[in-house]
């Protein structure tokens, strides 16, 4: 599946793409606000899905190889973090959707490939 | 008068340097709410409530009238003219500062006139705005972070592209979790830069991160330090306390002390020293009460067939 396929579905915002955003493929997801959990993750390809609004989102996902980070509930951004996922080129976007119904469209996103 | 609240001969030269080089235009407030001397004080306690203001500067056209505070206020709700026009009651031997004096002046007056504000004139005697200490401490908390950066990047962290083991120490401080995850992120570059295998690569900065976090969350501070070679990382976190009262019940997972302003930073899952464990080819954890903690871990920079090729991606 493509990163951008979920863009629509998800109403996201694109807060910071990534190099080769257009092209970034997701076949891994996990859904999660412990970073803690998400540093177990040993998948390629993942995109990581959050509520937690937090610099700390994008250092994880750096540190796993993420390659997008979807912060979800509409959560308001810190500045920092937009500039951080520049700075460590991870792509980010911000979904209104809760966890529960960006991971419900994301499932069948995936399902129906 | 005290010249300064900080001793000149003891303080850092980043900091008396910023109260002279700072002059009281860049730290005022520059939009002020004022009132007009016809404005009833019942006005200004309105204004006072809902700006969450404690003083007022009087003027009209910039040009500056008097101030009324909040004990102005609080006398005519007592003496019940409240609604009186604001110029009956104002003070109208109004200390000011200049918008071109250093910021010293600006504390020093703090320090002498024991007000909350100091309205700012320019040279021709306009209003340009207010100085509260709020706007000190703001400003110079600001400033003192930028230097803080700039003494930092000048420190010989750059470590050498070229083989043969390197190593570097980070100071971690308490609850900084801005900062937690910078010694991760050089250890991934500088192994990206070696041609390490990417898996690898994972499994040192998961490590260093967690050592990281643990040191931001649990300890009053510690140092976390790789050594580089050919063949692995080599990472030690040492903090300066408090220690772990058992050290196997921190090792099983789930198990966790932090508060729920840490968890609900994403962390303190009681994931940390497990997901080291996890990730490390060698790992060890000693801690002494009332000390410190020292964890230890080493993870090897070669897939375990000996290739240095990257087979991940």
């Amino acid at each position: 599946m493509k990163l951008t396929e979920l863009i629509e579905p998800l109403s996201c915002k694109i807060i910071h793409e990534g190099s080769d955003f257009a092209d970034t493929t997701i076949e891994n997801v996990t859904a999660s606000d412990l970073m803690s959990d998400v540093l177990v993750v040993d998948k390629h390809n993942l995109l990581i899905v959050t509520s937690l609004a937090s610099d700390q989102v994008i250092r994880t996902g750096d540190i796993v190889g993420a390659r997008a980070v979807i912060v979800v509930n509409g959560k308001a951004l810190p500045a920092t973090m937009s500039k951080l996922a520049q700075e460590l080129d991870v792509s980010l976007l911000l979904s209104p959707l809760t966890k529960f119904m960006a991971c419900v469209r994301i499932g069948r996103l995936m399902n129906t490939e | 008068m005290k010249a300064l609240p900080v001793n000149p001969d003891q303080s850092p030269l980043v900091v008396l340097d910023l109260l002279f080089k700072l002059k009281i235009k860049d730290v005022m407030t520059a939009e002020v709410i004022t009132v007009q001397r016809t404005d009833s004080l019942r006005k200004v306690q309105h204004l006072m409530r809902d700006s969450r203001i404690s003083g007022v500067p009087v003027s009209e056209n910039r040009r500056l009238f008097g101030i009324i505070s909040i004990d102005d206020i609080i006398r005519a709700l007592d003496a019940g003219h409240i609604n009186d026009p604001v110029d009956r009651h104002m003070s109208v031997n109004v200390v000011v500062l200049e918008e071109d004096m250093p910021l010293s002046f600006g504390i020093s007056y703090f320090d002498k006139f024991k007000f909350g504000r100091f309205p700012v004139l320019n040279h021709n005697n306009q209003l340009v705005g207010i100085l509260s200490s709020r706007d000190v401490s703001t400003t110079l908390l600001l400033e003192l972070l930028k230097e803080y950066r700039k003494i930092e990047e000048q420190l010989p962290h750059h470590a050498p592209q070229s083989a043969g083991p390197i190593s570097q120490r980070f100071r971690i401080n308490r609850y900084d979790f801005e900062n937690a995850g910078k010694a991760a992120q050089a250890i991934k570059k500088i192994l990206i830069k070696r041609n390490v295998p990417s898996a690898r690569i994972r499994c040192a900065a998961v490590a260093a991160y967690e050592m990281e976090i643990n040191q931001v969350v649990h300890s009053i501070g510690g140092n976390l330090s790789y050594v580089i070679d050919d063949d692995k990382i080599e990472l030690f976190a040492i903090d300066d306390g408090p220690g772990i009262a058992n050290v196997d019940q921190a090792l099983e997972e789930g198990y966790t002390t932090a508060n729920e302003w840490i968890k609900s930073l994403g962390f303190g899952a009681g994931m940390g020293l497990t997901n080291i464990r996890r990730v490390a080819d060698e790992f060890s954890i000693r801690s002494t009460l009332g000390s410190g903690t020292r964890v230890h871990a080493v993870v090897r920079l070669k897939d375990s067939n000996g290739s240095a090729t990257d087979k991940t991606r």
